[in-house]
Parts: structure tokens; C-alpha cells; sequence
């Protein structure tokens, strides 16, 4: 403990010696910290952040659909494309023969499309969905002002609409859409709510360019050879996976998936969706952990560098400390502290680094950004490793030294 | 400090070989060397450059083993240890003096007279107060917090004999402890041995000079590798100036 101590203490008025030079040093330590708190900070901030944007489905409620989850990773749309589209009257179907299901609300939508008022437009990358009435029983939607449709006006398919806050910022700045009109495709549309703003998936994917119009409306709009999705609730939540099981087996049957086959179809719930994202962001996090690996190795041979130098240097200091009694270990102890140190402290520098980006990026930029304690604790451990393993070599040199020749050293 | 072996002579050298190999050459720069040397002798290794008395100081001082015979150091056999093994003994038994005077140049003088005390694992409190007493031996307490290149030569040296008296070792081993100093400066080290001779440390100064030699009470003198001349200090320095003398003159 003494010894650890006499070493510190040597360490510091080393590093405290020369600071320029062990500041250029340990820049790579720094960067390569610096770069994995930043980058661990946007990838946990996203996963969070997706984890919440995803969980949009209501309670104990199940998505039946054609497409893989959140389309994340590397899909096979061919694959998924010609499986068999679903019909309103799978959704009929499921309501009147699985007894766990409650509620059943098919929906569709379609991307791309622009929406007009007499004197203004929106970009043409509105999302418009159709629903039923019950939508948000199911869903994770809510009316921020004015009402979603009923019944009477979904049945009879009134051009009826709800916009989301990017669609009102854009036709409505500062105003209060509700009771204006919109025109979609050509038709015009009465706004009678405003959706309550749900943010963005990634920063990127508004949730909030959305529009709401009765299904009917919307297969008047867009065709009626398309697949909806079904989402389904159960009675309770004591019910949910007995719903699933129910309705993946009369899907099953109404699609004729022959026993040895795996099912032609999804079943999202809230689970599955963020689990496929973890799972996306989880290799992300291994490839960036590996990318800080790198700059990490790239900061220990400057480590590795300095201490070379840094023992050629000390070559006369090593041989009188060797002559008054230190051990081979003690001067191994007391290099590999030094180095050690050395990458620790450009450990702490690039945490701070690293926090300040963070920082930046998040209250200047605006990206969802938290980082988390085990990266912290990554960090240093690293930067610890990387002193050790690159500091241990030049140490071992110094141990080495004969005393007699090494004070004879100019 | 080591009553253990108060009774044999504090060094017993038994016919010491030291060979080098040197580029395939065998270089034999000991060539079986005897003589013992008691607690309290102040004793002087002359002999001129190439006549192994380098070789003998860093056996005498461990810092380099025999080829061959044995080295008793206050009653341990010292010439078979490990590295390791002889850092200690460097640490307990031996106070090195050297003619370059090699202090870290970047530590106070306080903190160059602790290092030995450092290795031997004493805490921080007892480091400084024996290094401040040490100091005090040497008269430089006033200068213990300048860094060795705010020091003269003279002031070096004492406190390089400073760091070799804390640690209170069973003998001081000298290495031409005058050889960088102007004579002036270099009397006062040589009086500054004096009186460590009567305060009863034993003391071995290696050195090539017949007048420093003529000081101390006994001289081994030493030529190609092999003792030439053991006894009263100023008969075998007399001896070597004379032989210096004959060199010249031919």
C-alpha cells in the first residue's frame, strides 16, 4: 500500500513534470473515451427513447399484420410483400370466433401524401391512416382538441379528419385547426381534432406528420386490394396470450398454412416490437464498443510511446534507484502506475469530453442522448487495460536495467 | 546495526574472479582477489584505470556478482544472491557514494537523502525526520528543499553522503567521491570522511589517486586484476605515485 502510494506520488509529479507532453499523449485515450461515452450516450438515448415511441399499442393489445416488426435491420420485403394480404374480414372473422379477444380494429395507412388548404400545403410525406372509431381504445393515440370520429361518421364515411401536430404546425401555425378544412387527394376533409404529439422514432421519423380518417374513407381513397392491420385486444389481461393463441390459429386455418409450416404472418405486441429494435441496437453497441476498442489501441501505443521514451529517459534515475536498494518489481510497480495513471487520467478527460458532447448534442441538438453508468464504468476500465497492457512492456524494460550500466547512462 | 556478526571482519573476500565476455574475448578483469576488512577500517582500492578496481566496486557494493569465489558480507554470503535479493543488501548494509554523485535531478534534496528509506518501506514521517538528521550531518539542512542543480559540487556530494549515512549502513562504499570536485571542495569531502572514520563507520573508497589514498589509514592496491600491495595507506600510495613516476619517466 506504502509502495502504491510512493508510486502514485511519483506518477503525479511526472505527469505534473511535463504536462504538455503527457496531455499530446494521452489525446488518443481521450478521443477514444470521448468517443464511446458519445456514442453509447446516442445509442441508449435512442434505444429509450424508441423503446417508449414504439410502445404505442393499448393495453393487453396485439397487432395482426403482414410486416415484420418496426422493419428494423435487414428485411426481406420481397418475402414479406407476397404473403397474403389480410381483409376486413379476417378482422370480422377473429371478433366473432375467438372468445379471449375483446376489441378488434382494423386499421391501413399510407405514406406520402400531401395535404392542402386554400392558402397553404404540407410536404408531401403525410402518413394517413384509417381506422375505425375505437382506434384509440388500441392504440397509443390521443385527442389533444376537438374529438376523434364515431361510429355513425365512420360507418357512413364522412370525409372526416384528424391531423397531427407536425400536419397542423404546417396548414394551422399558431391556430386551432379544429373545424377548417383539408383537402387529401383531391377531397376535402373537415378537421374535428387535433392528435395529441407523440414525438419522433429515432429523431427522425415524425409520429406526428399523421393524419386520421375513417378506414372507410380512407378505402374510398386508396383501394380496397390492400392489407390491413388487425389490432386486437383481449377481454383482459389475464386473456392476452390465449388471444394470441386463438387467433394465430384461425389465421392459420383461414389462410391455409399447412401444419409443418411456420406462420405466413406477424403478431406484434408491445414486447415484440422493442425487442427487435434491442436486438438492432444491441449489435450497435458491439460495433461501436469495437470502434472504441480501436481508437482505444490507437491511444495505448501513444501510451506505449511515452513510456519508452519516458524510460530511455530515466535510464540514470532507474540504475540509482536500482543501486539503493529497489526491487525489478518496485520499478515495475512504479512504470506501470505511471502508465496507468497517465491513461486514466485521459480516461477522466475524455469522460468529461464525452459528457460534453453529450450535453451539446442534447439540449443544443436536440438527440436523444443518456448515457449509461456501465459505460462510464466501461471507460475507465479500458482505459485502465490499455494503460496496463501498453504501459507493462516499457516497465518491464526498466526493471531490467543493470544498475551499473544504466547510471553510467548520459 | 547488525550485532548478529559482530565477530568476523565485516568483509571477507575469498579469492574473487570476475570474467567478462566480451565479443567472444575473455576479458579477466578479477583474477582471484582475497582480503578482509573490519567494522570501523577506512580503507582505500587503488589502482589504475583497467586494474579491475571498477569491477571490485561493484562487487564490493552487489551490485555485480563473482565469476567465482565468495564474498562475506557482514556474515552473509552475498556472491550467489538473485538481483533482487542483493537490492536489499544494497539497501541495509551498504551507503553508495558516487563520483557523480548521482542524485535524481528533479527531487529535492530531502527527498533524494529518503530514497534509500523509500525501498526499506518506512513511512513518510520517519523518511523525513532521518533524512532531516542525516542532513543535518552533513551541514545542509538549510538547503534540504533545493533541487541538486541549485547546488555546488561540494554541496552535492554531501548530501549524495547524506543519503548514504540515513539508511545506516554497515559501510560506506566510495567511488572517486572527489574526482568531480576542484581541490578545495574536495578537501572538505575528505574531511567530512575523517570524521565519519572516527564516528566509527567503515568506509572503502575506491580511487586512483595516490594523494587521497595516502589519507586513509590502509590501501589495497590493485593491478591487473590481482592485489599488488596491502597495508599502511600512505607506503602503498607512495608506492603508485612512484610507479607513476617510473611510467613517465620511460
Amino acid at each position: 500500500m506504502r509502495a502504491f502510494l510512493d508510486n502514485l506520488r511519483l506518477a503525479l509529479s511526472t505527469f505534473l513534470g511535463n504536462p504538455l507532453r503527457s496531455l499530446l499523449t494521452l489525446l488518443g485515450i481521450v478521443i477514444g473515451v470521448a468517443t464511446v461515452i458519445t456514442m453509447m450516450g446516442l445509442i441508449e438515448g435512442l434505444r429509450i427513447k424508441v423503446n417508449n415511441d414504439l410502445g404505442r399499442m393499448g393495453a393487453h393489445t396485439f397487432q395482426v399484420t403482414k410486416w415484420p416488426a418496426g422493419g428494423f435491420g435487414r428485411v426481406n420485403w420481397a418475402k414479406y410483400s407476397k404473403r397474403k394480404d389480410f381483409e376486413m374480414l379476417d378482422a370480422r372473422a377473429i371478433e366473432e370466433s375467438c372468445p379471449s379477444v375483446g376489441t378488434v380494429v382494423p386499421t391501413d395507412d399510407d405514406g406520402g401524401q400531401k395535404l392542402v388548404t386554400a392558402s397553404s400545403e404540407t410536404r408531401p410525406s403525410v402518413r394517413v391512416f384509417g381506422t375505425p372509431a375505437n382506434y384509440p381504445l388500441v392504440s397509443g393515440v390521443s385527442v389533444q382538441a376537438g374529438r376523434y370520429f364515431n361510429e355513425v361518421e365512420a360507418l357512413d364515411g364522412r370525409h372526416v379528419v384528424l391531423l397531427g401536430t407536425d400536419v397542423s404546425d404546417a396548414l394551422f401555425p399558431g391556430m386551432n385547426p379544429v373545424g377548417h378544412e383539408v383537402r387529401i387527394k383531391g377531397r376535402p376533409f373537415r378537421v374535428i381534432g387535433l392528435l395529441q404529439k407523440r414525438g419522433s422514432i429515432l429523431g427522425m421519423f415524425s409520429l406526428d406528420n399523421q393524419v386520421m380518417i375513417p378506414l372507410s374513407v380512407f378505402h374510398q381513397l386508396y383501394g380496397k386490394k390492400r392489407s390491413v392491420d388487425i389490432s386486437v385486444q383481449a377481454k383482459s389481461p389475464e386473456l392476452f396470450a390465449k388471444a394470441q393463441d386463438e387467433v394465430a390459429s384461425l389465421m392459420r386455418r383461414r389462410r391455409d398454412v399447412p401444419a409443418t409450416l411456420p406462420n405466413d404472418f406477424e403478431l406484434h405486441t408491445n414486447e415484440s416490437v422493442t425487442a427487435s429494435f434491442n436486438q438492432l441496437s444491441g449489435v450497435i453497441t458491439i460495433a461501436g464498443v469495437g470502434v472504441c476498442l480501436l481508437s482505444l489501441v490507437v491511444g495505448g501505443i501513444g501510451i506505449l510511446n511515452i513510456m519508452l521514451v519516458s524510460v530511455m529517459e530515466r535510464t540514470r534515475e532507474i540504475g540509482v534507484r536500482k543501486a539503493l536498494g529497489a526491487r525489478k518489481r518496485r520499478i515495475l510497480g512504479q512504470f506501470a502506475t505511471e502508465a496507468v495513471l497517465l491513461s486514466l487520467m485521459g480516461g477522466a478527460m475524455g469522460l468529461g469530453l464525452g459528457f460534453g458532447l453529450v450535453f451539446l448534442g442534447k439540449w443544443m441538438m436536440g438527440f436523444p442522448m443518456q448515457v449509461p453508468p456501465w459505460a462510464v464504468g466501461l471507460a475507465l476500465f479500458m482505459s485502465c487495460g490499455v494503460g496496463l497492457l501498453f504501459g507493462i512492456y516499457p516497465a518491464a524494460r526498466a526493471a531490467k536495467l543493470d544498475p551499473v550500466e544504466a547510471m553510467r547512462a548520459d | 546495526m547488525s550485532e548478529a556478526s559482530g565477530a568476523g571482519p565485516l568483509i571477507q573476500v575469498e579469492n574473487i574472479t570476475r570474467v567478462f565476455h566480451v565479443g567472444g574475448e575473455e576479458v579477466r578483469a578479477l583474477r582471484g582477489v582475497s582480503f578482509g576488512i573490519n567494522r570501523g577500517e577506512w580503507v582505500a582500492i587503488i589502482g589504475q584505470s583497467g586494474s579491475g578496481k571498477s569491477t571490485m566496486m561493484n562487487v564490493l557494493g552487489c551490485l555485480d556478482t563473482p565469476s567465482s569465489g565468495r564474498y562475506m558480507l557482514n556474515g552473509k554470503d552475498v556472491s550467489r544472491m538473485s538481483d533482487d535479493e542483493l537490492a536489499v543488501i544494497r539497501n541495509v548494509e551498504i551507503g553508495f557514494i558516487f563520483q557523480t554523485f548521482q542524485l535524481l535531478p528533479r527531487e529535492t534534496a530531502l527527498a533524494n537523502v529518503e530514497l534509500p528509506l523509500v525501498y526499506r518501506g518506512l513511512g513518510t514521517r520517519e523518511r523525513r525526520e532521518r533524512a532531516k538528521a542525516a542532513l543535518d550531518k552533513v551541514q545542509l539542512t538549510h538547503r534540504m528543499h533545493h533541487r541538486p542543480n541549485e547546488l555546488s559540487g561540494g554541496q552535492r556530494q554531501r548530501v549524495a553522503i547524506a543519503r548514504a549515512l540515513v539508511s545506516e549502513p554497515s559501510m560506506l562504499l566510495a567511488d572517486e567521491p572527489t574526482g568531480n570536485l576542484d581541490s578545495a571542495t574536495g578537501e572538505e569531502i575528505v574531511r567530512l570522511f575523517e570524521q565519519l572514520h572516527q564516528a566509527g563507520h567503515t568506509l572503502v573508497l575506491v580511487t586512483h589517486e595516490p594523494k587521497l589514498a595516502a589519507r586513509c589509514p590502509r590501501a589495497i592496491r590493485l593491478s591487473d586484476g590481482e592485489i599488488v600491495a596491502d597495508g599502511d595507506g600512505r607506503t602503498v600510495a607512495m608506492g603508485t605515485a612512484t610507479d607513476v613516476l617510473n611510467a613517465g619517466g620511460a
